[in-house]
């Protein structure tokens, strides 16, 4: 009878790691994949059958971040442009979040459907009168214009987030030092904020990788100029073929910084990418 | 007394807060509304007035055209065909999210070891760009040098998967599959971690198999954390079309043309804006309704 059991019990153990096992070569293989290809020589890339073991060759890279690759160039647009938008939404999301939090407007629930319709609108759907719009006051291929349309997601990204975290922050403190004489925005400057600050840097970090990752809005609103690396990722897919080399090249730059960013805020970003349905 | 005081003191205090409270909190949320408002009322306006309009003759100064735009767009065979490839990409899609999420979620929940390194490499693909999704499902599957094209070879699969239209739209759907069924994972594990103990142990002792605990008690319980995600999540497939743009532009023959890419093309390509705006327009009714449910999901369990 014993014996039974832990034999059943054996079986099913093999059985649950074979099913990771699966799950994670079919989510991984692609990633490792990619970075392998980056490392490949051209002649390395196509040969068939495919090659698994290799000397790397960091020739691409090399060739991306040098003078004639223009990549800095890309990555300091990007860089640019998904900092400013999410300093923006950030502050006011934090205001913004904290008043829906702690004060009793009567329409809380209207402003949230607000926000969560403003959020979650289709991208293209935003980008054709946003398009419009720009072309009117000059503002498409400008830096201005790619910030503008980034914090159209991360503005009520933030507020939404905000909210919620403020919600989850006790208002004893804040009362007490409302006693001691605060005003209620001292209260939340110097109480309400350090006490959400794990929140508020989650809340930046996804506010970074939306517009980080962000190509539709990139490959119609940025210019020659401001062009951004998905962007310039895309350049790479020509009439005459793809420079796949540089393509998964600028695929790992893309991912790298971002999955450890992710990782490192892991908690919350189930939180986030649910928009706040997850604890 | 000293209850006397402390009374004093909170009824002071509220009366303090109720004549604040509007100012300050008011001041704070202004700014956001103002930058809300401009973001989102005004483009949802400008779509409607874009969908009465003719741009073809001059950008700058659109032709009033009444119905023009509405009348071509409903009478368009591409419009319902591309609403209808939408359908299935957005249905497909989150049913494989939501079988294989779960199935993950459950087996990563009942690993004796190694929990927490799964859970990490699991969710690795849900940082990957979209751009960068479209790009690796487009070299996996070049059918001369891609590494998934070869196994399907191996198999005796010889096709242009991406090329051909009856496997192009299974394989941008797969690409989704890839990039968001960690996140289902994620939220079920959340789930079944806030899961307390007793209901478990009394379906132990009721003498319920496995199956049985998970059909009764385990996804009932997180049916609710189930839905809002799905939810999230059609909304989300409806927001990009980054990987189709990528991958197959909407072909080959049509075939991979869902609404949000069909609008991309007719906007930015032809220039057809007044068509463009609506089918934004319709595209906007169904996420409103969608977030409509959201909120009220999110809302009520306060």
């Amino acid at each position: 009878m014993m014996k039974q059991k832990s034999k059943k019990k054996v079986l099913t153990y093999t059985l649950l790691y074979l099913v990771v096992l699966i799950g994670l070569t079919w989510a991984l293989v692609p990633i490792i994949w990619m970075v392998l290809s980056s490392l490949k020589t051209q002649a390395g890339m196509f040969s068939m059958p495919p090659k698994f073991l290799f000397k790397p060759n960091f020739d691409t890279f090399q060739y991306m971040f040098s003078e004639s690759g223009g990549f800095l160039h890309y990555l300091r647009n990007s860089v640019v442009a998904a900092v400013s938008s999410t300093a923006i939404s950030l502050v006011l999301g934090a205001l913004g979040g904290y008043a829906l939090a702690r004060g009793q407007f009567k329409q809380t629930k209207h402003i949230a459907f607000w926000i969560i319709s403003t959020r979650m609108a289709p991208i293209p759907a935003v980008m054709l009168p946003l398009y419009l719009l720009f072309t009117q006051l000059n503002l498409v291929g400008t830096m201005t214009g790619l910030i503008f349309a980034y914090t159209t997601f991360n503005l009520p990204f933030a507020l939404w987030m905000m909210m919620i975290f403020f919600k989850e922050v006790p208002e004893v403190l804040e009362e007490a030092a409302m006693i001691d004489g605060c005003s209620r925005f001292q209260a939340f400057l110097k109480i309400a904020i350090p006490t959400a600050t794990t929140g508020l840097v989650a809340t930046g970090i996804l506010c970074l990788m939306f517009a980080w990752n962000d190509f539709m809005f990139a490959s119609i609103f940025s210019g020659h100029r401001t062009q951004t690396i998905p962007v310039a990722a895309s350049m790479l897919i020509t009439q005459q073929g793809i420079a796949w080399g540089q393509a998964m090249a600028t695929g790992t730059v893309i991912i790298t910084p971002m999955v450890v960013a992710g990782l490192a805020v892991r908690k919350y970003l189930v939180q986030g990418l649910s928009m706040g349905a997850v604890k | 007394m000293q209850t006397n005081v402390d009374k004093a003191w909170k009824n002071k205090l509220e009366a303090k807060r109720i004549k604040k409270r509007f100012s300050t909190e008011f001041w704070m949320l202004l700014p956001s509304m103002i930058l809300l408002a401009i973001i989102s009322i005004f483009p949802f306006l400008y779509l409607i007035y874009a969908s009465f309009m003719d741009f073809s003759i001059s950008f700058e100064n659109p032709e009033f055209i009444g119905l023009g735009n509405w009348k071509y767009v409903l009478s368009d065979t591409l419009f319902w065909s591309s609403w209808g490839r939408t359908i299935l990409y957005v249905g497909i899609g989150l049913v494989l999210q939501l079988f294989i999420g779960v199935g993950m979620a459950l087996a990563i929940f009942h690993l004796p070891k190694g929990k927490n390194i799964v859970v990490t490499l699991w969710m690795i693909p849900v940082f990957v760009a979209p751009v960068v999704a479209g790009l690796l499902g487009r070299y996996l599957l070049n059918s001369t040098y891609g590494l998934y094209d070869w196994l399907l070879s191996l198999f005796g699969m010889e096709t242009q998967v991406l090329g051909n239209i009856s496997t192009s739209m299974p394989a941008i759907i797969l690409m989704d599959v890839w990039e968001w069924t960690p996140l289902i994972t994620l939220i079920v594990l959340a789930g079944l971690n806030s899961l307390s103990s007793e209901p478990l142990e009394a379906a132990d002792v009721d003498g319920a198999n496995y199956f049985q605990k998970l059909t009764y008690v385990i996804l009932p319980l997180i049916a609710k954390t189930i839905v809002v995600a799905l939810l999230v999540r059609s909304m989300d497939i409806l927001r990009f079309v980054d990987k189709i743009r990528i991958a197959t532009e909407g072909g080959p023959a049509d075939s991979t043309k869902v609404v949000g890419y069909y609008l991309m093309e007719v906007a930015f390509k032809f220039q057809d804006f007044g068509s463009g705006s609506v089918l934004g327009l319709t595209m906007l009714v169904v996420t409103i309704f969608l977030g409509q449910f959201f909120v009220k999901f999110m809302m009520g369990k306060e």
